[in-house]
């Protein structure tokens, strides 16, 4: 049977039988030669945009043969908030309060990418302790995206526990940021020239007591997870992405990296402090679903060090203020910039152009999860439905990054 | 494609229960609310957080293992609702059993929240469906979503189902909203 | 793997180890959380330190600050002349659609506006998530001390001048001790516990 399919499939698509409801007796039953029990009628299946299997709202719309999956296309724009065009009438403050909310996720990767682009754009040169604060929360902020997703993408393929611990993880985690900028998930701590205020005095011991602890908890999920025969069943070698279908999608993240893509902005293109650090860049050469996972396990602890390497400098560094004065009504000078940075789940871009003004004439915005979850329209076709939902969780997206 | 089945309402028998029997049915409905979670943005996160073992608000007789909406008592929306979302978020809330009750988590389902001026997003669910309890913040904390649920219990606690369903009550949702397509055309096969 | 099951095996060991420790779960509504001080629950407003400027209501992202006032003209006193003054009428913040950013609370001169950590106010009517200054200046009373900051960091030029200015004010006022009062407000972010 598992030799056949793929023919029929072949002569399905040759007929052109990718509408939906279409009855498949004749192209593929007359080439096995054995109509009955062949016959199959291509079904159209809707998933999403509210299904239990994904999480936020992205639909899919599925072609199956049998249970062979023969066109997917990912419907967007479920989540669509036209957050670009609400940026143009807002200054650049409230630009990184809107800012945040595009990946909820990675909130202090998608500030940053705003004021690194509006600093760049008035020449402005940020406090070094800024720098590394910055540097820090941003890697607190990448354990917290990955963890979010260690615990989901097991929920998905069945296991439910990972995710308890990952949240205790977060919550660790989430109560050292939220005494640091006083949001548990939107930070709203960035602010053009460093970042909105002082660390709390001690913050700096606790910070790195919760980053402790994380990391000595860690292996409770790589425990519970990582060599469970049924997750490792249903992940290994299904939904294997090729380097050339990221390199022709510009998929980015931990998901290219999986596939043996070495690209880590904070090592190639170095901003804010990871110039001076050694970042190291974890890279899987598989490229399936398992290979995602692990990447993303791997970059929790890296994250981790490096947050720890951020504190130790943050706590040796000589006193100095961790933002600049700016002016009342701060005006980006004419011409245009673009700003990318390794957000958790890719690349995230801001294409800025101002035209002197208190607010952007244009802020482009290049998210990562939107070219990452084009791809599904390639890898998902010809694997089964049921490891459609184990593709689509590895894919790691953020609903509100796919559609803005 | 659907199959009209007869709603599931209130029977009449409800409107004639006497005060003890009342007492005992609020009771009972306000300790089994099996939640259903419309999650749609970040509050979907505060929402599954507030599950978790941290907060964990099966303590107070939330379940969240509803396996879909015609299991569940109590819809969260969570997040902002866009126009092409509303419609979903209509059928869903109308395949609910009756007595439901919905509670609207965070700025973006209260009000359109940060995105209230966009040309995208529907300005508060409560436009398309009756709202219970709002929750507020952005997104509100855990024990926030915990206090909305008490509060929501107290509201089941007082409350008289005859009331909330006679037919010339004013509760129920606002019939049309002019930017929304259809509902039915949603899950329509093609699905555009 | 080691022998077939032995990944099962493992994640159940960690489910054992888990299952002699304590639970993580806090009991809400019977005990409270403890909030760090600049969590953001909820704007307080000091009306007696509102001058009406407007900039809270122009600044914030999505406009949900409500301020309306008239003036006033103080009569002249002898030998001076007459002042005219704005009077905060009403200050409302509609918190169904604040997003909880900051901004407002940043740009305000004269520290009328607080975060405080408060979050119990779950409402059943959309109506009542707009609070008026009333309820507003009832959230004072919750307003924490903000934390000291990190020593490694600048001081700000304000919070000295603050300072200085402040224990000039205590030196003269040493007599009466309500003086301190206006000044317990955090005037620089940080001014009451720079010295702890």
């Amino acid at each position: 049977m598992a030799s056949v399919l793929p023919r029929i499939l072949h002569a399905g698509r040759l007929a052109g039988v990718t509408t939906q409801r279409t009855v498949g007796v004749g192209a593929g039953a007359d080439l096995v030669g054995s109509a009955e029990g062949l016959a199959t009628q291509d079904m159209v299946l809707n998933i999403g945009p509210q299904h239990p299997s994904t999480h936020g709202v992205l639909r899919l719309r599925i072609t199956l043969d049998g249970e062979r999956i023969i066109d997917a296309e990912p419907v967007v724009g479920y989540m669509h908030r036209g957050a670009e065009k609400l940026f143009e009438v807002r200054d650049y403050r409230q630009i990184i309060v809107l800012a945040n909310r595009h990946d909820w996720l990675s909130a202090f990767a998608n500030e940053l990418g705003v004021v690194l682009a509006a600093e760049r754009m008035l020449g402005m040169e940020v406090p070094v302790r800024a720098v590394w604060a910055r540097t820090l929360l941003a890697e607190m902020n990448r354990v917290l995206n990955h963890l979010m997703f260690l615990g989901s993408y097991p929920l998905e393929v069945g296991a439910i526990t990972p995710v308890f611990y990952a949240f205790r993880e977060r919550e660790t985690i989430q109560a050292v940021m939220e005494e640091v900028s006083g949001g548990r998930m939107h930070y709203m701590f960035n602010r053009v020239g460093g970042l909105k205020e002082e660390l709390p005095a001690g913050w700096t011991g606790r910070a790195r007591t919760a980053i402790h602890d994380v990391r000595r908890r860690l292996p409770d999920i790589e425990n519970l997870i990582m060599g469970n025969e049924i997750f490792r069943a249903r992940t290994k070698g299904v939904g294997v992405l090729s380097q050339e279908l990221v390199h022709a999608y510009g998929v980015s993240g931990p998901i290219a990296r999986a596939s043996g893509v070495d690209l880590d902005l904070r090592r190639d293109e170095p901003y804010l402090a990871y110039g001076e650090l050694d970042v190291p860049v974890v890279t899987r050469a598989d490229g399936d679903c398992l290979a995602r996972f692990q990447c993303l396990m791997s970059q929790v602890k890296v994250s981790l060090d490096l947050a720890d390497q951020c504190l130790d400098r943050l706590t040796t560094l000589p006193p100095g203020p961790i933002n600049t004065r700016l002016p009342k009504v701060l005006k980006v000078p004419e011409g245009s910039t673009y700003a990318w940075t390794e957000n958790p789940l890719g690349l995230n871009g801001y294409y800025l152009v101002s035209r002197g003004e208190k607010t952007p004439w244009r802020l482009k915005l290049r998210s990562a999860s939107f070219n990452n979850i084009q791809v599904l329209s390639e890898l998902l076709p010809g694997t089964l439905v049921a490891d459609m939902v184990a593709i689509l969780g590895s894919m790691f997206f953020v609903v509100g990054d796919i559609d803005k | 494609m659907t199959v009209d089945l007869p709603h599931p309402t209130v029977g009449p028998l409800q409107r004639m229960a006497p005060e003890p029997m009342r007492l005992i049915l609020n009771w009972g409905r306000r300790y089994s609310l099996w939640v259903f979670n419309f999650g749609l943005a970040c509050c979907a996160i505060e929402f599954i957080a507030s599950s978790m073992s941290r907060h964990d608000f099966i303590r107070l007789g939330v379940i969240p293992f509803a396996p879909g909406p015609r299991q569940a008592d109590l819809m969260v929306v969570s997040g902002t609702v866009t126009d092409k979302m509303a419609p979903a978020v209509k059928r869903l809330y109308e395949q609910m059993p009756e007595p439901k009750y919905v509670i609207s988590f965070g700025a973006c389902s209260n009000s359109g929240g940060p995105y209230w001026d966009s040309y995208c997003v529907t300005k508060g669910v409560d436009q398309i469906v009756p709202v219970d309890v709002y929750v507020p913040g952005c997104p509100p904390r855990p024990e926030a979503l915990l206090q909305g649920i008490l509060r929501l219990q107290q509201k089941i606690a007082a409350e008289s189902l005859a009331d909330r369903y006679t037919p010339h009550a004013p509760v129920g949702p606002i019939e049309t909203v002019p930017v929304l397509s259809t509902p039915t055309d949603l899950l329509r096969p093609d699905g555009r | 793997m080691a022998f077939p099951g032995s990944g099962l095996a493992k994640g159940l060991a960690v489910t054992l180890r888990t299952m002699t420790r304590r639970s993580v779960t806090a009991q809400y509504p019977d005990v409270k959380p403890e909030l760090p001080p600049r969590s953001r629950g909820v704007i307080a407003l000091m009306e007696e330190n509102c001058t009406v400027c407007m900039l809270c209501a122009r600044e914030c992202p999505d406009w949900c600050i409500y301020i309306d006032s008239h003036k006033e003209t103080i009569p002249a006193p002898p030998g001076g002349r007459e002042r005219a003054r704005n009077v905060l009428d009403r200050f409302a913040i509609d918190f169904s659609l604040c997003m909880y950013c900051g901004i407002c609370i940043e740009v305000c001169p004269f520290d009328a506006l607080f975060w405080t950590p408060e979050f119990e106010y779950a409402e059943l009517d959309i109506r009542d998530m707009t609070h008026e200054k009333g309820r507003l200046g009832e959230w004072m009373a919750t307003v924490p001390a903000p934390p000291a900051d990190d020593p490694h960091g600048a001081r700000a030029k304000e919070v000295d001048a603050a300072r200085k200015s402040a224990d000039r004010a205590e030196a003269t006022d040493a007599a009466s001790p309500d003086a301190a009062k206006p000044d317990a407000a955090p005037s620089g972010g940080d001014e009451p516990a720079v010295d702890t």
